[in-house]
């Protein structure tokens, strides 16, 4: 059955996992973990969303459940109109999915072997498979080391065929998760670049990721994930807007400045938040205000008195936002 | 369609021998292993004042004790293997199931293990001069076929077993030696208790080689070895059909439990 091409590409209603693990050698007891909780949202195709949230706040268990190596234990996952329980294998058929580090590949075996090895199993045909493999190759930047073993592969050439082998078979949508971790700026900008190539072409892509600037710059709409229930979803920049009246103004200042200076920023708590972090020279001092004019005016003047070695205004970040609604709540 | 099988088949097979099979590990397992283990039986056997046809349990016992052992251990360690690689859960989340794949990578296992067998007899060809004369070669073809069936759709069933949960491996792996001494495996099955007999009946592997050793001793193609090949294929099958129905069952359970991957 082909999928519809009026629907959205995901639609999850009131998704749940919980886990469940036994302990005990004679008296065995039972463990319930919630690691999705009621989860809800739509895809629509085309569009590139992203998941962001702390460790375990089921990011992971939710691509699982929507590539469907997960059973969900209550909520329903719709992919391309297709209920994935009744429809499992017609849908793995049109999605493509990669986990985050080394794992996932053979590595004794050359690159364009492990992409054979795939292919086989999304029941390719040989002269398909050749085409493929050479356009995939291109596209991630391989072309030269495809007939090299995997285990000669650095972290982020393996990053870049776990993301060809996810694409062989063309599929309709495609599930990154976490695709840069561990890969160095350069790579991970390349594999950036791919991405955004591949939501040219009109793929549907949900990426989960623990970079705010990736996901600022990748995504049509983003939701952040705490404690397995989705938080805030809306696109980088509503999310940006929604805590605009802030203003970041960040400083350094020396060791032997600080209790002179805190001495200072004092005066702006409570209506300011004043946060210190300490670096090998010194300190980074980031004040959250909805006063910037006020702070600058009572800072500008430290700098002469070389209490302050840097002083500047920033715009909100996604990182921001992201801490904002982790950290505090805030949504 | 059928293209695709069998591409599939010979890609699997051809996987799995560069990766698990054609390795140092593997060589003692199928091949080392059963040559000491035929010459040792080879050895107390004739200090015994023993000849053949007795013999024939030792060669074939170390044949077949190789052959067993390669299966378990191959099959323990592929699951494990893919589990650990973090290619289970790409095998499980493409349109092939994982039986098919299983089966491929059991048939090659087989085949490998074969390789035991002739490990065996060639120790006892080359070193102790053993004769093969006047066997029913038609009866060893077909035993030696049957035995390959049982191995295989006993394979698939503890494959099952090892994707089913990561703990079942140790489960698998304490199986070896309770199977190979319950099949009379380097001895006749009359030596042991009448229970243990009836407890073997129900391993196929014990009528294959029963069938095997019978036609070695040049024993004719008739009731005792038809009887013997309806057993080894008829319980074969039930193990196959058995591993069928478990197969969705696991594709479920390690879907809910999530133990695609490795802790």
């Amino acid at each position: 059955m082909p999928p519809d091409t009026d629907v959205q590409a995901i639609e999850t209603r009131s998704l749940v996992k919980t886990f469940k693990t036994k302990h005990g050698f004679l008296k065995r007891t039972t463990r319930a973990t919630e690691a999705v909780r009621g989860i809800s949202f739509q895809v629509e195709k085309g569009e590139l969303f992203g998941l962001l949230g702390p460790n375990g706040a089921g990011k992971t268990t939710t691509v699982k459940m929507l590539s469907t190596l997960l059973i969900p234990t209550s909520g329903s996952i719709h992919i391309l109109g297709q209920d994935i329980l009744q429809h499992t294998t017609e849908v793995r058929k049109h999605i493509g999915f990669t986990f985050g580090g080394a794992r996932g590949l053979y590595g004794r075996l050359t690159g364009i072997e492990n992409l054979r090895y795939f292919a086989e199993l999304y029941a390719m045909s040989p002269q398909q498979t050749r085409k493929r493999i050479d356009e995939l190759l291109g596209l991630v930047g391989l072309q030269d080391r495809g007939n090299d073993r995997v285990e000669t592969y650095s972290s982020g050439m393996q990053q870049r065929l776990h993301l060809a082998r996810a694409l062989l078979h063309d599929p309709e949508l495609i599930f990154l998760d976490e695709p840069t971790v561990g890969i160095d700026p350069v790579g991970a900008r390349e594999l950036r670049a791919t991405i955004k190539q591949l939501k040219a072409q009109g793929k549907t892509i949900l990426l989960t990721t623990h970079y705010m600037a990736e996901a600022d710059e990748l995504c049509d709409r983003i939701a952040i994930i705490k404690q397995g229930q989705i938080v805030a979803l809306d696109s980088p920049s509503s999310l940006k807007s929604k805590m605009t009246r802030d203003s970041y103004i960040e400083l350094k200042t020396t060791n032997e400045n600080l209790p002179a200076l805190k001495n200072v920023l004092a005066r702006l708590e409570p209506a300011s938040e004043v946060n210190y972090a300490q670096h090998a020279f010194g300190w980074d001092v980031n004040i959250r205000t909805l006063h910037p004019g006020e702070v600058m005016e009572l800072l500008s003047p430290l700098l002469s008195s070389n209490l302050i070695q840097t002083l500047g205004v920033r715009n909100q970040t996604m990182e921001d936002v992201y801490v904002a609604i982790i950290q505090n709540g805030e949504a | 369609m059928i293209g695709s099988f069998f591409r599939l088949g010979i890609r699997q097979m051809d996987v799995q021998l560069r990766m698990r099979v054609l390795s140092l590990w593997s060589l003692g397992l199928f091949f080392t292993q059963p040559a000491v283990f035929s010459a040792i039986g080879m050895l107390l056997a004739r200090a015994a004042g023993n000849t053949s046809p007795d013999l024939i349990y030792t060669v074939l016992g170390a044949g077949i004790m190789g052959m067993w052992s390669g299966l378990v251990f191959t099959s323990t360690y592929d699951i494990r293997a893919d589990r650990r690689e973090g290619t289970l859960e790409l095998i499980v989340g493409s349109p092939t199931p994982l039986r098919r794949v299983v089966g491929f990578r059991s048939l090659l296992n087989i085949l490998a293990g074969s390789t035991s067998m002739l490990a065996a007899v060639g120790a006892a060809l080359l070193i102790f001069n053993y004769s093969f004369a006047g066997i029913n070669t038609f009866g060893v073809l077909i035993s030696f076929a049957l035995l390959l069936f049982a191995l295989w759709c006993m394979g698939i069933f503890l494959a099952n077993l090892l994707a089913w949960s990561r703990l079942s491996g140790t489960f698998v792996d304490l199986l070896e030696m309770p199977i190979a001494l319950l099949c009379g495996f380097m001895y006749p099955i009359g030596v042991l208790p009448v229970w243990m007999q009836k407890i073997s009946a129900i391993f196929p592997i014990r009528w294959g080689l029963e069938g095997l050793r019978e036609s070695l001793k040049g024993s004719p193609t008739g009731e005792v070895l038809a009887t013997k090949w309806l057993l080894a294929l008829g319980i074969s099958l039930l193990y196959y059909l058995l591993a069928r129905w478990f197969d969705g069952k696991v594709h479920d359970h390690i879907r809910v439990t999530g133990e695609l991957h490795s802790i």
